[in-house]
C-alpha cells in the first residue's frame, strides 16, 4: 500500500538482495541468533568494527568466520595469546642482507576482514598496537605510514571479562568497536535444531561449501550507499539526548563518547536499509543503542555489585527521552 | 706457662733499651716562635632600627596584653550574645535554650537555600515518598490529551503544510488508541512499540501501515503535497472509522 504512495528514492535492491544472501547462508548453519546476524552485517555496512562476546561454546567464531567467508576480501586471523607482541601482528622491518636494507614485513592485520580470536586474552600492550589501524585505518612503524585497503574491518571475538585468563580491554580500544554483540546459550529448541542439524550433515567442515555473496569493492559501493541515507535533524537531537543522559546518569561513571553518537547514527543508517528504508526511524536509534553503548558506558561499583547491566541502563535511559514525533 | 719473667731475661732487656736509646740521633732543639694573629676584627653591632621595628610588630610581643584577646567582630558577637540573653536573664535556663534555638533556626535555614539551590523538595524527602519520584522525563512541546487536533489539521492543510497535517493525523490516531485503552501512551515509546501493543491482527497491520506512511512523510522527508495528503488522510479516516 506504501508503494502506491511513496516510491523508493535510493536504490536499495543490491543490498537489500546481498543481506538476504548473506542471511540464507549463515541460517545453513548458524541456529537463532537473528538479531546477532542482523548487528553483524549493520556493522560491516556501518564501516565499523565489531566485538562478539560470549561464554565458550557458542558459536562466536563460527559466526564471524562465516561473515567474512561471506565475503570475497582478503581474510586473516590472529589468535591472541598472553605472549603476543605488537610485531606479532602489525609487522617488523627485517634486514635483508642482499640489498643490505630493513624490509618491512606486513603483519596478518594487513587485510580487509580480519578475525580477532579471544582478543581480550593478549595484555594491554598488545591491544595498544591496535589503537591507529582501527580508529585511522592506517599504520605509522619506523616513520612510516601502509594505509589499509578498503574495507577494512576487525570482527573481535572475547570471553566474559571474570572468565580465566582473560584481560578487560582498555576503553580507549573499546571505544573503536561500533557494536558488543552478545551472544546467549541457545534456547531449547534451538539448541535441538543444532544438534539434528549437526547430525545430518555429518561432516564437521561445515564452511567448506560456503560460497561469498560480496566482493571487497561491492562492501565498499554498500558502505556509500548507507552513508547517504537521510536522518532527520530531530533524529540526530534524540540521539545526542541519549548519549548526553549517559554521562549525567547517576548508575554511570562513564559515559558515551562523541564517538558513540556517531556509532549509533551510522549504524542506524545501515539498520534502516536493511529494512529497505533510506532514512531513520527512532525504532532504528532504539534497536542499536544498546549494541553501541554497552561496551562504552561503565557502571558504578554500587550498581555493579547490586547486579545491574550496561543494558539496564541503557534501557533506563531511553525511557527518560522523549521520541521525536 | 711461666707466671714470672726471669730476672736475667729482665735485665737483658733494660740493658738493650739503654744502649738503644743512646744509639738514637738526638734532633736539635728549634727556639719557640710566638705567632701573631693579625686578623682583622669587625665588631657587630645590633641594628637599633630593626630592634624597634620589631619591639613595634605584635607579632613578637610575647608578653604584651594582647595574647588572646577577643578580636573588634568576637567583641561585636559578645556583646549582641550578653544583650539578648539579658533580656531572659530573669528566667532560668532560657538563655542557653534560645541560644541552641537560634542556631538550629540558622542550619535549618542553611539547609533550606542548599536544597533549593539544588532544586530538590526537601518537603518530599521529609514524607518519605522520595522512592517514588518520578522518571525525569525530557518535557514534552506537546500533550496530545490537550490538544485541539482537528483545527491544528485544518491550520496545517490551509498553509499548505502536509506535512505538519500527516503528522498531526498520527497523532490524533494515537490519542483515539490511547482514549480506547487500546495502546498506552508513553512519550519514550516508539511507533513499532505502539504497532506491537495492538492486540487484534487487523488493526496491528492496518495501523502499521498507517505508521509507514507517517515515517515516510515525517522522518524520510519525503515530497507531499495535496493529493498525497489526501491519499494519507482517507487511510486515517477508515482506520478510525473501523476502530470499536
Amino acid at each position: 500500500m506504501e508503494d502506491e504512495i511513496f516510491e523508493q528514492r535510493t536504490d536499495l535492491s543490491k543490498l537489500s538482495a546481498a543481506v538476504e544472501q548473506i542471511k540464507a547462508t549463515l541460517a545453513k548453519i548458524i541456529v537463532g541468533q537473528h538479531d546477532s546476524i542482523d548487528l553483524l552485517i549493520a556493522g560491516i555496512l556501518a564501516d565499523g568494527h565489531i566485538l562478539i562476546e560470549g561464554v565458550p561454546g557458542v558459536a562466536k567464531t563460527l559466526t564471524a568466520k562465516l561473515i567474512a567467508k561471506s565475503i570475497d576480501a582478503k581474510y586473516s586471523r590472529i589468535q591472541f595469546t598472553p605472549d603476543l607482541m605488537p610485531s606479532d601482528i602489525l609487522g617488523t622491518s627485517v634486514f635483508n642482507p642482499k640489498t643490505t636494507n630493513f624490509e618491512f614485513k606486513h603483519g596478518p592485520i594487513f587485510g580487509n576482514i580480519i578475525l580477532i580470536d579471544e582478543i581480550n586474552r593478549a595484555p594491554a600492550k598488545t591491544q595498544s598496537a591496535l589503537f591507529e589501524v582501527m580508529e585511522e585505518r592506517q599504520l605509522t612503524i619506523d616513520g612510516q605510514t601502509y594505509k589499509m585497503e578498503e574495507p577494512f574491518t576487525v570482527l573481535a571475538t572475547q570471553n566474559p571479562v571474570e572468565h580465566e585468563g582473560t584481560y578487560r580491554l582498555p576503553e580507549a580500544q573499546l571505544d573503536r568497536f561500533i557494536f558488543k554483540i552478545e551472544i546467549k546459550y541457545p534456547s531449547l529448541d534451538e539448541e535441538i535444531a543444532i544438534l539434528t542439524q549437526q547430525h545430518n550433515q555429518k561432516t564437521t567442515d561445515q564452511l567448506k561449501h560456503i560460497q561469498p555473496v560480496l566482493t571487497a569493492q561491492d562492501v565498499v559501493s554498500l558502505r556509500r550507499v548507507v552513508l547517504g541515507l537521510h536522518v532527520e535533524e530531530k533524529i540526530l537531537v534524540y540521539v545526542a539526548k541519549i548519549v548526553h543522559e549517559s554521562r549525567n546518569n547517576k548508575s554511570l561513571y562513564l559515559g558515551g563518547s562523541p564517538r558513540a553518537s556517531l556509532a549509533i547514527i551510522n549504524a542506524a543508517k545501515a539498520l534502516a536499509a536493511i529494512k529497505g528504508r533510506d532514512f531513520v526511524t527512532p525504532d532504528d536509534v532504539t534497536y542499536v543503542a544498546a549494541p553501541v553503548l554497552r561496551h562504552r558506558i561503565m557502571l558504578t561499583p554500587d550498581k555493579e555489585m547490586e547486579g545491574v547491566t550496561p543494558d539496564d541502563v541503557v534501557a533506563q535511559i531511553i525511557q527518560k527521552i522523549e521520541v521525536p514525533r | 706457662m711461666h707466671k714470672f719473667i726471669p730476672p736475667f731475661v729482665l735485665t737483658l732487656l733494660i740493658a738493650l733499651f739503654l744502649v738503644s736509646t743512646k744509639a738514637a740521633p738526638v734532633k736539635k732543639k728549634l727556639p719557640a716562635k710566638v705567632s701573631i694573629d693579625t686578623t682583622k676584627i669587625a665588631v657587630k653591632k645590633f641594628d637599633a632600627n630593626a630592634i624597634k621595628k620589631y619591639k613595634r610588630d605584635k607579632e613578637f610581643n610575647y608578653t604584651g596584653e594582647a595574647v588572646g584577646q577577643p578580636s573588634l567582630w568576637e567583641r561585636f558577637w559578645n556583646w549582641l550574645w550578653d544583650k539578648i540573653l539579658s533580656l531572659f536573664g530573669r528566667i532560668p535556663f532560657i538563655g542557653p535554650i534560645f541560644k541552641y534555638l537560634l542556631l538550629g533556626l540558622a542550619i535549618a535555614l542553611l539547609t533550606y537555600v542548599i536544597f533549593r539551590s539544588l532544586g530538590i523538595d526537601a518537603m518530599q524527602l521529609l514524607r518519605g515518598d522520595a522512592k517514588k519520584i518520578d522518571l525525569a522525563y525530557t518535557e514534552s512541546l506537546e500533550n496530545i490529551h490537550e490538544m485541539n487536533f482537528d483545527a491544528e489539521i485544518e491550520k496545517a492543510i490551509s498553509q499548505h503544510n502536509f506535512r505538519l497535517a500527516v503528522r498531526l493525523l498520527y497523532l490524533k490516531c494515537l490519542k483515539q488508541l490511547s482514549d480506547k485503552n487500546l495502546i498506552q501512551w508513553q512519550i519514550d515509546k516508539t511507533n513499532a512499540a505502539y504497532v506491537y501493543e495492538l492486540a487484534d491482527p487487523v488493526q496491528k497491520q492496518t495501523f502499521g501501515l498507517l505508521t509507514r506512511q507517517f515515517e515516510y512523510v515525517w522522518y524520510g522527508n519525503f515530497f507531499i503535497d495535496k493529493d498525497i495528503f489526501s491519499n494519507i488522510n482517507l487511510l486515517f479516516q477508515n482506520f478510525k472509522n473501523h476502530l470499536p
